[in-house]
């Protein structure tokens, strides 16, 4: 069972019907309770989110070109809601739901060689809610809007005068349950719906890590949910809980805030280290090195993310040995980190490497976190974090890890996915064209603003001193770089689902279940259950011209299955 | 193993001069000196793993790199535990290393030394407020150069963050709580003054909430503190309003126009009429008294400068209709006299540019006072 077994059901071209033709009109949408359905839902309806998000992160960065007022009507109250919208927006809208929702959505109960996940019905539900938290965030736009930033913090989010504060909270509640709901499936998903023959140790690590997040999904965000509520009734009926004029304290939002939102850096990252797992192996061809020491790390990271939120608090005035615990542990996180940094290095030792376009995000991915990760531990070290908390240096660690890191890894999982989940090829030079000219304006953006922060440039600032005025300028330079390269790339996915080339059931030349059945798969995944190999074993792979795809060779399979891989 | 890895930190460390060094900014108190070496020492770190990784990566793709259809190769290796538990291990010696050395570090700038130089510190929504031992106020923090200072420090409405970039030390300001933050700075000479910011995002005017810091020979200091105390009182009282306050008003500018336009306070434009029962002495509070029902002999306010005063020291008290209740009490920052400036400048309103807060009739020479 090391290899693949070339005698396994396909259901290549044999039935045209697929996924998305099976039913037709609004309401088979709507309705619908297939997870790759849904999937596709999330995923349009993350992207959406992404580009607003997007469009604040721009109106920022060009409100920045100058110190003061640049563009005519924002003052520094506007410019307050812009980057408060815009943390919100991206955290809680996009990256948080983006791969476990929508990609994983799609992919997990597939790589299962599952029908679907185990409660079709909760899994629209937590679509539904998402919907609901995405309205209420338009609402509170109705209401005069937020400037809380995006971590509410007390007492200021508890006095600001702005009208919005409590239809977002209750959004932000709501998309927690969303979360959670997604959490939940995938947990029972994945205990109880893999195939026989798929021990916990042969799982895709995409699998892995989408199961490390729905636990601390689960586990955490209901504490975030009970803070928000906190901060509502403290707004409305002047309870004292974190407001000290009505003895409160301040610092334990913090702690309650942080106690979810450091493990939810983890619900974004960790999905994007699964599908780097994925990405790599695949383009290269060759099996993951280190399968075990991946899969582990991402549980270690699981758990070691809910013992450091400390270390956002080290100049709040926290105990100094409470500091020095969460320096100690935070500094524990590197080391799962690195070792997944390391073994990917190393699988594209004696690789078979293709440069596709999932590629080059992959590499991409290894770079920006890299650079992201290094600079944690300017952060994680007591002394120098001093100098560089709420400095523009966080603002480039963070973004480094959860754009240059997560949605970089999500941008690469589409691509990677787009042919199964559309039927259809995009163009790969432009679709590569794109990730360069991403690159490039990522590190232009905030590789900038590592010295700025630094030189000493606090973050949140509408307003300047001249001397960092130069280093504003190349990062906003920059973000327009960058915002090129993905409008670059929407034209290169949606083109593609009209002059698209068909793609083949296994264009890149993966192993797991997925590139299994047709791409689109049909409405029901596999008429049969398929039998499981080592996803990784590549060996059976044969290209095929006239396919333009992947296909298994029986003569290279029965060759694998006399050497098995060790 | 300790020992000789300080010294090659310190090596390692880029020259700290006046100007700064390639990636801080310049170095100026006694905490900048064990911090920067450490930065650098991180610095050196990152760039030998980063380019590390990048270069295998870079020699793996161009090396490894296929053509479709070609034949795979199967030859990698699928695990190998003593490499693999090395790249466990080696991190984690260099962090535990790095770890120690910027806890020890850290444990001694959260102590301040028990013969420090105490500045009292309020912060409140956009203003800072440096209080010295003899009394003596100022906008601006100001300092003894050579000997420990210790700030402690509150905030009067919401969270702030107290931080000075050429002396690395940063501490949020926490409402309800005291906290400290120490430092020495010992350069007198170029780079004063200082940057001092507001780290941690307050509102409106989160981003002007930056004030300098002036670090003086102690001699100097000791004779500006002389000064400082006494600005207010030197000021004869007829020249009060015109002297002191456009300074005064400096700190209510950012809410308070002169002009009429609407800010997070009410304008002063007409305030004079309307507390005196004339044009405007009818408008509401946010309770629906007026300006007339409140104001006047034996009333709640018997004349309109104790309603003035009152609101200045107990702002909340009565709120003007359409306002929140936003403004810092200055209850303990200004004195008397201060708020007698105040009002004059109220009363004589149109004697100021409506714009700046410059008085604009000549004043009389006088001699030079100074508060920053
Ligand atoms: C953070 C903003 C803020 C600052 C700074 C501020 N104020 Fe106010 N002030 C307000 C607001 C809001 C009101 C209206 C609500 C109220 O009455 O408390 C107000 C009301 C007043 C009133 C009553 C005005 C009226 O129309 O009846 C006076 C007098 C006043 N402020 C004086 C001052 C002085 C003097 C200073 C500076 C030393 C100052 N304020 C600084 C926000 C501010
Ligand atoms: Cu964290
Ligand atoms: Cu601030």
């Amino acid at each position: 069972m090391t290899t693949i077994d070339a005698s396994r059901p396909i259901d290549l071209a044999s039935r045209p019907d697929n996924y998305l033709t099976h039913t037709r009109g609004f309401l088979s949408w709507a309705l619908t309770l297939d997870h790759k359905r849904i999937g596709v839902m999330y995923m349009a309806a993350v992207l959406v989110s992404f580009f607003v998000g997007g469009v604040f992160a721009l109106l920022v960065r060009t409100e920045l070109l100058t110190p003061g007022q640049t563009i005519p009507g924002v003052t520094a109250d506007v410019y307050n809601q812009f980057f408060t919208l815009h943390g919100a927006i991206m955290v809680f809208l996009v990256i948080i739901p983006s791969i476990p929702a929508a990609l994983g959505n799609f992919v997990l109960p597939i790589m299962l060689g599952a029908k679907d996940v185990a409660f079709p019905r909760l899994n629209l539900g937590s679509f539904y809610l998402w919907l609901a938290g995405a309205a209420f965030t338009l609402v509170s736009l109705a209401m005069g809007g937020f400037d809380t930033g995006w971590t509410f913090y007390t007492p200021y989010s508890t006095t600001t005068t702005t009208g919005g504060v409590i239809p977002v909270l209750f959004g932000v509640f709501i998309l927690g349950f969303s979360s959670i709901f997604t959490g939940m499936n995938f947990v029972v998903t994945v205990h109880k719906l893999r195939p026989p023959g798929m021990t916990w140790f042969r799982m895709p690590l995409f699998l892995w890590a989408i199961y490390a997040t729905a636990i601390i999904q689960v586990l955490a965000t209901p504490v975030l949910a009970i803070t928000l509520m906190l901060v509502v009734i403290e707004r409305t009926i002047n309870i004292g809980i974190f407001d000290p004029s009505m003895g409160g304290d301040p610092v334990l939002f913090q702690h309650f805030f942080w106690f979810y939102s450091h493990p939810a850096v983890y619900i974004m990252i960790l999905p994007a280290m699964g599908i780097i797992s994925e990405l790599i192996s695949v383009h290269a061809h060759r099996h993951i090195f280190g399968y075990k020491f991946i899969a582990l790390s991402s549980i270690a990271i699981a758990i070691f993310s809910f013992l450091v939120w400390g270390h956002h608090m080290f100049t709040s005035g926290q105990s100094p040995l409470m500091n020095t615990l969460f320096s100690l542990i935070s500094f524990s996180v590197a080391i799962p980190s690195a070792v997944k940094v390391f073994n990917w290095l190393t699988t594209l030792y004696k690789g078979n490497i293709s440069l596709t376009t999932p590629m080059w995000y992959a590499l991409s991915f290894m770079v920006l976190f890299t650079i992201g990760g290094l600079t944690g531990i300017h952060l994680a070290t007591l002394n120098t974090d001093v100098h560089l908390h709420d400095t523009y240096f966080v603002v480039a660690h963070f973004h480094y890890v959860m754009m240059g890191s997560a949605l970089i890894g999500m941008i690469g999982g589409l691509h990677h996915w787009w042919p199964k989940m559309t039927g259809k090829m995009y163009s790969e030079k432009l679709g590569t064209a794109a990730c360069i000219i991403i690159f490039i304006g990522f590190n232009v953006t905030f590789f900038t603003q590592f010295y700025l922060g630094a030189k000493g440039m606090p973050r949140r600032y509408y307003d300047y001193l001249p001397e960092y005025q130069t280093y504003h300028v190349i990062s906003t330079i920059g973000s327009y770089i960058m915002a090129s390269g993905f409008f670059l790339t929407a034209y290169c996915l949606l083109s593609s689902l009209y002059s698209g080339r068909k793609a083949a059931a296994n264009p890149w030349g993966g192993g797991s279940l997925e590139w299994q059945c047709t791409s689109p798969p049909p409405h029901d995944n596999f008429a049969v259950q398929p039998s499981v190999g080592d996803c990784y074993d590549f060996r059976a792979l044969r290209w095929d011209e006239t396919t333009q795809g992947y296909v298994n060779d029986p003569a290279l399979a029965a060759e694998a299955a006399r050497n098995p891989l060790h | 193993m300790i020992a000789p890895l300080h010294t090659l930190v310190a090596a390692l460390a880029a020259d700290t001069t006046p100007q700064g060094t390639a990636w801080l900014p310049p170095a100026a108190s006694n905490i900048a000196q064990s911090v920067d070496p450490m930065f650098y020492a991180i610095n050196w770190i990152c760039y030998i793993f980063f380019f590390g990784i990048l270069a295998a990566l870079v020699y793996f793709v161009v090396k490894y790199r296929v053509r479709k259809g070609q034949a795979f190769r199967s030859d990698g290796p699928l695990h190998h535990l003593p490499l693999e538990t090395s790249w466990a291990v080696v991190p984690l010696l260099i962090v535990i290393v790095i770890f120690y050395i910027g806890f020890r570090d850290f444990l001694n700038i959260s102590t301040p030394p028990k013969n420090a130089y105490v500045v009292q510190v309020t912060a409140q929504k956009w203003a800072w407020n440096f209080k010295y031992p003899n009394g003596a106020t100022s906008d601006d923090l100001y300092v003894p150069a050579g000997r420990p200072v210790q700030l402690t420090m509150r905030a009067s409405d919401v969270l702030h963050c107290c931080y000075i970039p050429d002396f690395r030390v940063k501490k949020d300001l926490v409402p309800g709580r005291y906290s400290y933050l120490w430092f020495q700075a010992d350069d007198v000479s170029g780079q004063n003054p200082h940057n001092l910011f507001c780290t941690e995002y307050c509102g409106t005017g989160h981003s002007t909430m930056n004030r300098k810091v002036h670090v003086l020979a102690q001699e100097d200091f000791d004779a500006w503190l002389v000064e400082q105390s006494q600005w207010l009182d030197k000021i004869p009282e007829e020249e009060l309003f015109f002297r002191a306050g456009p300074k005064i008003y400096a700190r209510c500018q950012q809410c308070h126009s002169l002009d009429g336009t609407k800010g997070i306070g009410p304008s002063w434009k007409g305030l004079w009429s309307r507390v005196h029962g004339g044009e405007g002495s009818n408008e509401k509070f946010g309770d629906g008294s007026t300006y007339a029902s409140l104001i006047g002999p034996g009333k709640k306010y018997a004349t309109p400068e104790d309603y003035l005063r009152n609101s200045i020291l107990n702002p909340g008290s009565e709120l003007v209709g359409g306002y929140g209740n936003a403004m810092p009490s200055f209850k303990g920052q200004l004195n008397d006299k201060a708020i007698d400036a105040v009002i004059g400048m109220m009363q004589h309103l149109d004697d100021f540019d409506p714009k700046t807060g410059k008085y604009l009739k000549e004043a009389p020479a006088a001699p030079k006072v100074s508060m920053k």
